[in-house]
């Protein structure tokens, strides 16, 4: 059967959509104001100003992926124990703040942190318990911004590990502890090993969007904390310079394709990638 | 001739198992194996058998009951704290590690040195036939070769017992015969009791020193092949060991029974007079003679050429009987069916 044809919508919507965006972007980054080929735009951004927030987002992007994969994979553990009752409950527990908008989230979390707001208060009150006189603004901290960050993308690096983890062949566990591994070794020996696609599946998933985090860090870090995500939306929504937008964007871009290859090389030795 | 000894290596005290669903598993199972002893548990799915190999591996506590291992209780021990080790279904092979590190899987867990993890693995890959695959992954090896690496695996912990599931189920009819012979042999060269389990009757026939034959959950009968094949206690046995005629007939007295419309001599005593029992007939222990000189006459439905022998059904008056002669009597074929004493087997009616 022929199913070619079948491939045209999608091969015009990324052609559209995908391509032609990407190919824009490339001619922005390499030409000026009046449409001459430059390096400018490039030789612009190493300016220290704009590279320490790129280095600040990789490095919280970093940070809040490691956060995430330390709470996220006990979590996937738990969630993919047979044994665990109302699995599927607490599943879509998991699940349902996935389905409203990430912005909505963030709203919320802007009115639990702001002064006054419910986590503030209840933060503060336990403070005041051991002593301290001075409230603590937690709204427009470094804090709050990873906080933000950890909370919108968890579910991306739970999901990848609990798939991996409920797929695994039960018979393999009792197989290491037929051989004489006991819970730990188990762990370590066999379903550790075996679920690192999933671990290099989710370091992917988080660390991607969080690298290029915007809004999340407006909201909730103020001025203070802009984000590489930020200096490229303010390039093109308000200082209104497209070409050194476009030459942020590819640098960017070429950062993700690396370090998706990286990770995708360490998936494929273990066993297959997810991505 | 046989090496088993008669010590008992693991006894079995009315064990039951209840899954939480509230499937009854087992119930009040009592056995013995002995040691050097080749058992064999056979079953049809769902009878009980893989539950009783769980237990005994200790991947599953029972509902009630004790597992007795040279009379010490390890119901409450652990996996990893039992000298048994396990031959997986479907393998259950590493897919992480290589041949090599497989099988020396155990031998790292208790901290062995180096040179002996290289001895024994050397040892167990030449066993099973694999050397020169140690650094092979696993997953690029054939059925039968994943088989091998995890009977390897298994005995390179050196365990008491080897407990296989039905680990010769995914293997082609060829490979199978092959393996069973060198399942036999390994277990008569390393002197170890296998605990095996199948639903392959040939297979439990050929292999074992003690066939456990169950069904729901319940032992039907426990002996050696010869006598499971040849005495089989109810209906169940010889219908599932090999091919039979079963059918009801009337024990007349003793050494006199009636079926199919015919009085036969048989070596039975003991049933009572005029009670109704079922009568098992091997297919094989049929004679076909000229029609005047048959027990019982019948006309010959079908025939299938099955290579040593010819497969037929014979209808008679009362029964379809199966019949293996290595005489062919065409289709519509008027033949006399023979049976002497010894091979009618008389087994007294199962409660509905």
């Amino acid at each position: 059967m022929k199913t070619k044809g079948f491939a045209a919508p999608y091969a015009v919507w990324m052609i559209l959509f995908t391509i032609a965006p990407i190919l824009l972007v490339v001619i922005y980054a390499l030409t000026d104001r009046t449409g001459r080929f430059t390096l400018e735009n490039f030789r612009l951004f190493l300016d220290p100003i704009y590279f320490s927030v790129l280095l600040r987002s990789i490095g919280m992007a970093l940070l809040c992926t490691l956060l995430c994969l330390l709470i996220g994979y006990p979590a996937a553990y738990f969630l993919a124990d047979r044994h665990v009752d109302p699995r599927g409950m607490l599943i879509v527990f998991f699940i349902i703040p996935m389905w409203m908008n990430f912005l909505l989230r963030t709203y919320a979390w802007l009115t639990l942190l702001e002064s006054g707001g419910l986590v503030a208060t209840a933060v503060n009150w336990v403070l005041r318990l051991f002593g301290a006189n001075e409230e603590v603004r937690l709204l427009y901290s470094y804090q709050a911004v990873l906080m933000g960050m950890i909370y919108n993308y968890l579910p991306f690096m739970v999901l990848p590990l609990y798939t991996v983890l409920t797929r695994m062949d039960a018979s393999v566990e009792e197989a290491a502890e037929d051989l004489g591994a006991g819970r730990a070794q188990v762990f370590w020996r066999v379903k550790l090993p075996l679920s690192l696609p999933g671990v290099f599946s989710g370091i992917t998933m988080v660390f991607m969007p969080a690298v290029t985090t915007f809004v999340i860090s407006r909201l909730l870090g103020g001025s203070q904390f802009r984000l590489y995500g930020d200096l490229i939306e303010q390039q093109f929504l308000f200082t209104g310079d497209w070409n050194f937008g476009s030459a942020m964007s590819l640098v960017m871009m070429v950062l993700l394709l690396i370090s998706m290859g990286l990770m995708n090389r360490f998936g494929d030795r273990e066993g297959g990638g997810v991505l | 001739m046989s090496i088993v000894e008669q010590e008992h290596l693991i006894d079995l005290e009315d064990l039951s198992m209840v899954y939480d669903g509230g499937t009854e598993a087992l119930k009040h199972l009592n056995l013995y194996i002995r040691r050097k002893e080749f058992v064999t548990l056979l079953g049809p799915s769902g009878c009980g058998k893989t539950t009783t190999l769980r237990l005994i591996a200790g991947f599953e506590t029972p509902s009630s009951g004790r597992v007795i291992f040279e009379g010490r209780d390890i119901t409450a021990l652990p996996p990893y704290k039992r000298r048994v080790n396990t031959v997986f279904q479907r393998y259950a092979l590493f897919p992480h590690l290589n041949v090599y590190e497989n099988v020396a899987f155990g031998l790292r867990l208790k901290k062995a040195p180096e040179r002996e993890v290289r001895a024994v693995v050397a040892e167990m890959l030449e066993m099973v036939g694999l050397q020169g695959f140690e650094k092979r992954t696993v997953d690029k090896l054939s059925g039968g070769q994943q088989q091998r690496v995890a009977i390897a695996r298994a005995l390179a912990n050196r365990p008491e017992v080897l407990l296989l599931d039905e680990p010769l189920g995914a293997l082609d009819l060829k490979l199978r015969k092959e393996m069973q012979l060198e399942l036999k042999r390994m277990q008569q060269h390393l002197g170890i009791t296998f605990l095996y389990v199948t639903h392959d009757q040939e297979e439990a026939l050929s292999m074992s020193d003690t066939i456990v034959v169950m069904k729901d959950g319940l032992v039907q009968q426990i002996g050696t092949p010869t006598d499971v094949y040849n005495e089989p206690k109810n209906a169940f046995v010889a219908d599932f060991i090999g091919e039979s005629n079963i059918l009801p007939g009337l024990m007349l007295c003793d050494e006199l029974v009636r079926f199919d419309g015919a009085d036969f001599p048989c070596v039975d005593r003991g049933f009572g007079e005029n009670r109704p029992v079922d009568v098992v007939v091997r297919p094989e222990d049929i004679k076909l003679v000229p029609p005047e000189q048959g027990m019982l006459r019948g006309v010959v439905q079908t025939v299938v050429f099955k290579g040593v022998h010819y497969e037929m059904t014979i209808r008679t008056g009362g029964f379809t009987w199966l019949v293996h002669s290595t005489l062919c009597e065409p289709v519509g074929a008027q033949v006399g069916l023979s049976i002497v004493p010894f091979d009618i087997h008389i087994m007294r009616k199962e409660e509905a």
